[in-house]
């Protein structure tokens, strides 16, 4: 259970267990965990996964993330493109990138369920897994 | 990598004045803060535009000289397009009209120009996107559809940032109301807030509005829960500083009966204190209303008659299509694109020149096309933004062509 | 031999309202290239409501026929993620859409935003642009 819960919170890869990847009797487990994982690839220390492919580059997480508010407050804080590079959020050739995942507030032992970059998302783009 | 240079899109009619380029070796490397709209406007198009008479490949010259010859003997030339151009090609464009006493009009004719013209001759109260940012409480999207056509309107200014009078963040400081037929993606963010009419309702809903500011019990024919509009009506009611994003659903839908937009606003303005804003979409469409009337008093759809210069729809650019032009000049447009086939199909039948950085629709069957440099990329000037304000645009690399207002002038001197 | 019965019965047809509407990713790929494959694919374009479209027989990626008085054209068609009202369809501004616009604009504002058409299963490809120019 430990393993599984280090697993979850991405301290852990399943290709670190030795039975999975070596006995035989869980190959069909192995192929499983490979699919439910699959999408946690490129994602970032907090889960976070940007879709470019759905991003229109309209800001509005730049401009809603309380970190780059926060760490911006005259440049993202009030509409604008990053005026430093604290920030979290900001758009690059008309697709959002991120940065600095350390200050997010899903990162760390006091992290919490922010979904400030979610909601404001009005293509689905941002996700955290 | 190099020092970027800060730059105003002309991607739409926000002209984001925050946007940073990198050049290098006179091209664009990458562009910041810019959405994809944007950006593309940067990149610029894939095909560009040739120097053609016939559709065989001339020497610029020729083509402007040909242009002009076409634009003489024409006896009703009708000038049309404008939205993607400076101020200054378009007053180039409006002289060149008056001296060939022609037709001009631009994509606000069946866009944004109603509603510019009411907010031109005071009907309809009007404010900027500034006053938005820092200090409205309540907006409203009728009919319009920022997140898919002016991508950063809720970020820059309508929604998102913190304004003066709006410090603590939208979820607290702001309410967000979309009106509409179809849940968009600007609905989406009005959580709570959307309003589903049915096609051509929107009238109807500003009168059950109305009748809900006024406290009466609102009618509908359609179906309706009329306890949603009271609650909308007391939102309205309590706003400090409120603005109306009208779109084209909106525009379109009440255009036969367009006064009920000023008697709404008078009504809303009883009990609050509300602003509307139109959606004009090209970088420049507000521009080329700002410019013709300073010249005649009139937004569009102009004729330069023998008694002088008249505004009607016979001189709208979709009647000359029909059936009034005898010559059409389109400047960085593509109605072959843009507007219905069954009115654009006549332009294959009468001589058509276009002036266009790209090669589009119109210029596959464009009898003279003359290529001129992306305005705002590689030549400068002026431009209005959608509010009204007005904005300068510096051009950003080296371009080698002619920009549309050199192309006017040079079609000018021709002519004279 | 089986007699394919398909062949003689003429799909149905299902009046439709469509509304033309604006989306920044067609509106940056057309800008970037008007003829290329990625510009067609988003503007020949039409969404509907998913349980209209079950009513209809049209699969989610079907090619339909959309007929006007003043043209028709292939498009493909799409489930809208949302609910819709019954009997619209949506398409991005561009030529597809265009080329079902009525010719009759006393106000000099064509009805843009309220075509009607008829919409059928079709097995024709899409338009292409080419096509277009010859309507």
């Amino acid at each position: 259970m430990a393993f599984a819960v280090a697993l979850l919170s991405r301290t852990k890869q399943y290709t670190e267990c030795p039975p999975l990847m070596e006995e035989e009797q869980y190959i069909d487990s192995r192929q499983k965990l490979e699919t439910i994982l699959k999408p946690l690839e490129g994602a970032e220390e907090t889960g976070l996964i940007i879709h470019e492919e759905l991003c229109s580059g309209c800001g509005n997480c730049v401009v809603a993330c309380p970190v780059n508010v926060a760490n911006d407050p005259y440049g993202s804080g009030r509409g604008f493109g990053p005026t430093n590079g604290k920030v979290i959020f900001r758009v690059e050739n008309g697709k959002v990138k991120a940065a600095n995942i350390e200050e997010c507030r899903r990162f760390g032992k006091d992290r919490i369920l922010c979904r400030a970059c979610i909601d404001p998302c009005p293509t689905e783009a941002i996700e955290f897994v | 990598m190099t020092e970027p240079i800060t730059w105003t899109c002309t991607g739409c009619a926000l002209l984001c004045e925050d946007i940073l380029v990198y050049i290098k070796d006179n091209r664009v490397e990458k562009v910041e803060h810019a959405c994809l709209k944007g950006k593309a406007r940067v990149y610029g198009c894939k095909h560009t535009a040739m120097s053609t008479v016939d559709q065989e490949e001339v020497d610029i010259n020729n083509a402007i000289i040909q242009a002009a010859e076409i634009l003489e003997k024409a006896s009703n030339p009708s000038l049309y397009g404008w939205s993607n151009s400076t101020s200054e090609a378009q007053v180039a464009g409006i002289e060149l009209a008056q001296t060939l006493g022609a037709c001009i009009d631009s994509t606000s004719s069946f866009c944004q120009g109603i509603t510019i013209n009411e907010i031109m001759n005071g009907s309809i109260p009007s404010c900027t996107l500034e006053d938005v940012r820092e200090k409205a409480d309540v907006v409203i999207y009728w009919g319009a559809d920022p997140m898919s056509s002016h991508p950063r309107h809720l970020s820059r200014y309508s929604y998102f940032p913190r304004g003066e009078l709006r410090q603590r963040g939208y979820e607290e400081d702001r309410t967000a109301i979309c009106i509409d037929v179809t849940e968009s993606r600007t609905a989406k963010m009005c959580k709570g807030m959307f309003f589903r009419i049915p096609p051509g309702g929107d009238a109807e809903f500003m009168r059950a509005l109305m009748d809900g500011l006024a406290g009466r019990v609102p009618k509908l024919s359609y179906d309706f829960d009329v306890k949603r509009i009271l609650e909308l009506a007391a939102v309205l009611k309590k706003a400090e500083f409120g603005v109306i994003f009208a779109g084209l659903g909106l525009v379109y839908s009440i255009k036969e009966e367009f006064d009920l937009i000023s008697e709404f606003m008078s009504t809303l303005n009883r009990f609050s204190n509300f602003f509307l804003i139109p959606m004009a979409g090209h970088f420049n469409m507000r521009g080329f209303n700002h410019n013709l009337h300073k010249k005649t008093g009139f937004i569009h759809r102009l004729g330069f008659t023998k008694n002088g210069p008249v505004s009607g729809v016979e001189y709208s650019v979709l009647e000359q299509l029909k059936h009034g032009a005898d010559a059409v000049m389109v400047v960085g447009s593509d109605p072959l694109a843009s507007l219905p086939l069954s009115i654009t199909k006549r332009l294959k039948d009468i001589p058509l020149i276009l002036v266009d950085p790209c090669a589009n629709l119109t210029s596959r069957v464009a009898d003279v096309t003359i290529p001129c440099v992306a305005s705002g990329i590689e030549v400068g000037g002026t431009a209005v933004r959608l509010d009204g304000k007005n904005m300068d645009i510096s051009p950003l690399i080296q371009g080698d062509g002619l920009s549309d207002e050199m192309v006017i002038r040079r079609i000018m001197e021709e002519v004279n | 031999m089986a007699l394919d019965v398909g062949k003689f019965i003429k799909a149905p047809e299902y009046d439709v309202k469509i509304i033309s509407r604006r989306d920044v990713f067609q509106a940056s790929v057309c800008e970037e290239d008007r003829f290329s494959d990625e510009c067609l694919e988003l503007s020949a374009l039409i969404v509907l409501d998913a349980a209209e479209m079950k009513r209809m027989g049209i699969q989610d990626g079907a090619n339909v026929r959309l007929t006007s008085k003043w043209g028709s054209v292939v498009v493909r068609a799409r489930a809208s993620p949302r609910e819709e009202q019954k009997g619209l369809g949506f398409m991005v501004n561009g030529p597809w859409v265009n080329a079902l616009v009525s010719d009759e604009a006393p106000d000099g504002i064509p009805a843009f935003k309220d075509i009607e058409a008829k919409i059928t299963i079709s097995k024709d490809g899409i338009t292409g642009i080419q096509e277009l120019h010859l309507l």
